[in-house]
């Protein structure tokens, strides 16, 4: 009788305890299902009611009470222009930085730029953002060019937001590589340069271009820099300072007023969708990636 | 789990069911003057509870007649259709005008041009007319750059159904998430044109008469100034007028001179007292 008492009191903490750390180990994922699912069911409405027209269409009028349409065809755009803009910059300048640190800084230098880049990329984006709008978008007066808010200087901000988190990466990346492979390909005779470019860089490619991804990846979902600065019109771009409205800005923009339950709304909660699939797919396609270089 | 979620479930069940003694709801225009009106009135009187929606003027109706609002927060004034609802259910609405919204347009001090047509406006705002050259010869061959406001906002609404006419805005017009940002735009870009709730108007900028009029307080409470119109809030009155209650309070303090002072706060024009 009592020992059966003490076994149920037992297996109660037991359970409890158990069930409070699976609780806790699985939260991750129970919020990522949870959040997934809500979205999904979210932008149904707008699949059902707009359907096709949210691809095929550009024009972005969800306000409009006569003849409301719903085209993200121009913010899609809008988003990946930017993001492959900034990726042109931002991919070069990381990997620059990262292959002077692993290569070439001396320690005093390493401290310094380390510092410098874990301080920078504490900067929160809403101060860029205000930067790129008070100080940097007026200058484009001066080259003649009236359109202040545009992709060049989003992007240019983007590219600030970024390039500690790429450079960070890629130098982990680098710094990941057997020290035996340098000293190797030095010993055989090549230049600092070589070794660093062909051979250790070769061998941290699945680390880079991890970075790379998880770069891309951050710069799409990025709101508040483009927000400020991108213009807010949602038009196909034909040149660097055109405007565009981005579909993070966009949903930032537009949630806070939206009628709960309505098209637009809907809408909305599909762009943040197409948003997330895309971070999905460069996730996977991360994860692939070292998989795949796992024996380097 | 499941327990957990249900006391969840429980407390959010009970935070619904106690909010809210007193609901408006309606147009996003009326919506900052409201807030702002209900940030006092909860000094004053810290008991009273409001909850505020912004979903546009139909909506405040809709829920007027549902019985889901006290009062109806409008940018416009009541449609045929709903007072033939009205007197079919046998209800009866009152309004109180409690401000005017004004809108102005603006554009960079260095801009020659004084007067705009609802005409040009309107070229300028589909996408018809593209440089300034086009407006008036004397003026530089440059392109318009045009700001609007979030297509949310009530100024974009009164704009939208006064200006646009039912036309569709051109997409190239440059959205910004503030006024004030707005106006420092106009200030520092000398082909930019704008509009704006006509309290937020400074000495940055230059106001540009409409039609040959000038947006001020008196021409805006009289609508001489096109890019006018009264806001209204609407209170049931079916069971007799509300004397007492949370209701009257809040009108009471709004036609006050401290709330008419909120009303232009809010970027607006207020009825009375002026």
């Amino acid at each position: 009788m009592d020992g059966e008492k003490k076994l149920t009191a037992r297996t109660l903490k037991y359970h409890l305890n158990t069930t409070l750390i699976n609780t806790i180990a699985f939260s991750g994922i129970i919020i990522l299902v949870i959040l997934t699912s809500f979205i999904i069911n979210e932008s149904i409405p707008a699949l059902t009611n707009v359907g096709a027209e949210l691809f095929t269409s550009v024009y972005w009028y969800p306000t409009n009470s006569f003849d409301p349409e719903f085209g993200i065809l121009a913010m899609l755009v809008g988003s990946l222009y930017i993001t492959g803009l900034t990726a042109l910059f931002v991919l070069p300048l990381g990997y620059i930085i990262a292959f002077f640190l692993f290569e070439y800084a001396s320690a005093s230098e390493v401290r310094v730029i380390k510092s410098a880049i874990d301080l920078l990329s504490g900067v929160p984006s809403v101060i860029i953002g205000a930067f790129m709008l008070v100080y940097v978008a007026p200058l484009s007066f001066k080259l003649n060019i009236y359109t202040p808010e545009n992709i060049l200087i989003a992007s240019l901000g983007l590219t600030i937001l970024s390039l500690p988190y790429t450079a960070s990466l890629m130098q982990e990346a680098m710094q990941s590589v057997d020290r035996s492979l340098k000293e190797g390909a030095l010993a055989l005779g090549s230049t600092r340069l070589t070794a660093g470019f062909k051979v250790v860089s070769r061998a941290a490619i699945s680390g880079i271009l991890n970075a790379v991804i998880l770069t891309v990846n951050r710069i799409i979902g990025e709101t508040m820099v483009v927000l400020m600065v991108s213009g807010g019109a949602a038009i196909i771009p034909r040149s660097l300072f055109d405007p565009v409205k981005p579909l993070t800005a966009t949903i930032a923009s537009e949630m806070g007023e939206v009628a709960t339950g309505s098209v637009h709304y809907s809408v909305l909660f599909f762009c943040g969708l197409i948003l997330l699939v895309f971070s999905f797919l460069l996730t996977i396609s991360a994860r692939l990636i070292i998989s795949k270089n796992k024996h380097v | 789990m499941r327990k957990a979620l249900l006391v969840l479930l429980m407390i959010a069940v009970a935070l619904i069911g106690f909010a809210g003694t007193m609901a408006i709801k309606g147009s996003n225009t009326v919506f900052p003057v409201s807030q702002l009106w209900i940030e006092e009135l909860k000094e004053m009187y810290p008991d009273i509870e409001i909850t505020l929606e912004g979903a546009g003027s139909t909506t405040g109706f809709t829920a007027l007649f549902n019985g889901t609002a006290d009062i109806a927060n409008t940018s416009r004034w009541i449609k045929d259709k709903e007072l033939d609802r009205m007197n079919e259910e046998g209800k009866f609405f009152i309004p109180f005008v409690v401000g005017y919204d004004g809108i102005a347009i603006v554009v960079n001090k260095d801009n020659q041009l004084d007067n705009i047509t609802v005409e040009q406006l309107k070229g300028i705002y589909t996408g018809k007319i593209t440089r300034w050259s086009q407006l008036n010869p004397n003026l530089p061959n440059q392109p318009i750059i045009f700001y609007t406001r979030n297509t949310a906002s009530g100024t974009y609404e009164t704009f939208e159904g006064k200006i646009l006419n039912g036309e569709r805005m051109d997409p190239r017009a440059r959205m910004v998430e503030s006024t004030q940002l707005e106006i420092d735009s106009i200030a520092q870009n000398p082909y930019a044109i704008a509009y704006t709730g006509y309290g937020y108007v400074n000495d940055k900028v230059k106001v540009l008469t409409l039609e040959g009029i000038m947006p001020s307080i008196e021409t805006i409470l009289t609508s001489e100034y096109y890019l006018s119109r009264p806001l209204f809030m609407w209170v049931d009155a079916t069971d007799g007028f509300p004397e007492t209650g949370d209701v009257k309070r809040y009108i009471t303090f709004g036609l006050s001179k401290r709330g008419q002072e909120l009303v232009d706060q809010a970027g607006y024009v207020g009825a009375y007292g002026k």
